[in-house]
Order: C-alpha cells, then structure tokens, then sequence
C-alpha cells in the first residue's frame, strides 16, 4: 500500500516536471489563471534555466533540455502505471542524483537563479527548500528500490 | 538484475529519442548544440557618467532587468521594471512606450550579473537597435551618490 502511494506520488511528480518543461505554461496569480504558452513542444525556456546553473560543458546544455523532460515523463509515467516498476525507478533514482548535484552546486556556489525544477511555473528560486524536496523524493525512490521488488518478473 | 538494466536504458535512451524527435518537429526547436556565449562588444556597455547625463536629460529609457523585489527596494528614478526573467509578462507595460529607435539603457545589479544582457538580447530580438548595458548598475549608481527611487511604481 505504502509502495503504490509513493509509486503514484513519484510517477506524478515526474510526469508534472516533465510536461511542465517541454510545454511551458504561464501562471498568473489574481485571477488565478494558467495557460499554455506554446502547444507546441518548447525546450528554449528549460534551455534558459539550465544555462542558469552554469554546469560546464556548456555546449551539452540544450542537449539535456531537449532530452530531460522527456526522460522524466516517460519514466515517471511508466511508474505510475506501474510497468517496468523497477527499471523506471532506477532511472528516477539516477536523475535525482544528478538534480541534488546539480541543485546542491548551485545553492553552494550562492546562484540566485530560478529552480526551473517545474519549468517556470512556480517562478521559485534554487535553495534549501528545492533542494529538501528533492532530497525527500530521492529518499522515496530509494525506498521503492529497496521494497518495491516485482516477483512476477523474477521467474525461480 | 540485467533485464532491469537494460530497460533503464531503453528508458533513458527512448525519452532522449523522444525529446529529440519532438524538438525537430517543433516550430520552436532550439539547436542541439547551445550557442556560444556571445562576447559583448565594449560599445555596448554604457559608462556610469554617460548614463546618469541621459538620465538626466531624460532623453533615455532605463529598464530595470531585475527581479520585481529588487526593482520595489529600490531602482533609478523613472526606470520601468522589466525583469528579465518574467518578460512577457512585464512586456505589454512597456511596450507602447519604446520605439525601436529608442535610446534604451538596461541594467540590474552585480559584475556577474547577467540579466541585463538577456533583456538586451531579447530586445533585440524584438528589432530594437539603441540598446545599451550599464554594468554593475544599481551598486555603482548608489555608490555615486545619484538619485534613487523605492517602491513599485517608476
């Protein structure tokens, strides 16, 4: 029960982060409204935070903002569904390792710069507070690595 | 053990196939490999005393590129907020009272800062051509001991 609560979890977080960042959207607070800025796939705002964090080599940096988003969404939507539990948890588990360095450099190093964590939604700043969060789904993946084994797919 | 493996990497490799067959196809596709910086060339920068004498005449416009917050503590008098990294939405504030003609100084805070230079980029983008970046701005303004205006309007 437990793992199918934080599988959900988990899979929706990336499935959120995903989509956010291949389709950005702007959000206004009063009169709360949110609209897609482009119904077409749009990797040039997540390029823009990347940038941000200043991660060399510099010239990868739109390479991992075309391809990121999308990782995240494929494999936070297979977890959700619950196929390949196991593979996609692994691969959550690599990219949050990859965000808490990448976060961790940027708050070490004092970058006051946006998280871009769910492309600009939110318009949050990278800190402790992202970097917390992260930590706790990174916790959560761990857990599901560890509990959350797939029997029907080890045949004795 | 390698099946897990091996589809973590159809995962890794099927998402990246994805986000790269989606950014060919996409209107807004961004080249794969990132642009070079661009160096700033020095005419673009505009030196302390050149700005506060357009400031002065008021024949210039000054744009605030930094974050909201920073423009309402405190930013050059008559400057208008247009931060940087929320520019559609501070855009159609300011938009009806530029030409592309316009003599436009953008600014924000900190040698290392670099959202002067994005708005500049956009603007430019935008075909503004009389664009120039007053380094360091707000730190180098106050330490001349220039006016300063606080809150959120201009």
């Amino acid at each position: 029960m437990v793992n199918l609560i934080l599988r959900l979890v988990l899979g929706s977080i990336f499935v959120a982060a995903g989509v956010t960042k291949i389709w950005p959207v702007k959000v206004t607070t009063a009169p709360f409204t949110m609209t897609v800025t482009s119904y077409a796939p749009d990797a040039s705002e997540f390029a823009g935070s990347v940038l941000n964090y200043r991660v060399p080599p510099r010239a990868l940096n739109n390479l991992v903002a075309i391809t990121f988003p999308w990782i995240e969404l494929l494999a936070g939507g297979l977890l959700m569904c619950g196929i390949w539990k196991r593979a996609s948890t692994v691969v959550i588990t690599v990219l949050m390792v990859v965000f808490l360095i990448v976060i961790g450099q940027a708050v070490a190093r004092g970058l006051n710069i946006s998280c871009g964590c769910f492309g600009t939604v939110e318009g949050r700043k990278v800190g402790l507070t992202a970097l917390a969060e992260d930590t706790a789904m990174f916790a959560a993946a761990l857990w599901l690595l560890w509990r959350d084994k797939e029997k029907e797919e080890n045949p004795a | 053990m390698r099946q897990i493996v091996q589809r973590a990497l159809i995962i890794l490799i099927g998402g990246a196939a994805l986000g790269l067959a989606a950014n060919l196809v996409s209107p807004r596709r961004i080249p794969l490999i990132t642009p070079p910086k661009q160096a700033i060339p020095e005419t673009e920068f505009i030196p302390l005393s050149e700005a506060y004498a357009l400031w002065s005449g008021g024949a210039g416009f000054f744009l605030d590129a930094r974050a909201p917050a920073d423009y309402k503590a405190g930013h050059i008098p008559n400057a208008f907020s247009l931060p940087a990294e929320e520019f559609d939405a501070y855009y159609p504030q300011v938009e009806s009272m530029l030409n592309t003609d316009s003599a436009i100084v953008c600014y924000c805070n900190g040698v290392e800062c670099d959202l002067s230079r994005h708005l500049a980029e956009v603007l430019k983008q935008r075909g503004f051509t009389n664009i120039r970046i007053l380094k360091n701005a707000w730190t180098e303004w106050v330490k001349a001991g220039y006016p300063i205006a606080k809150g959120a309007q201009p």
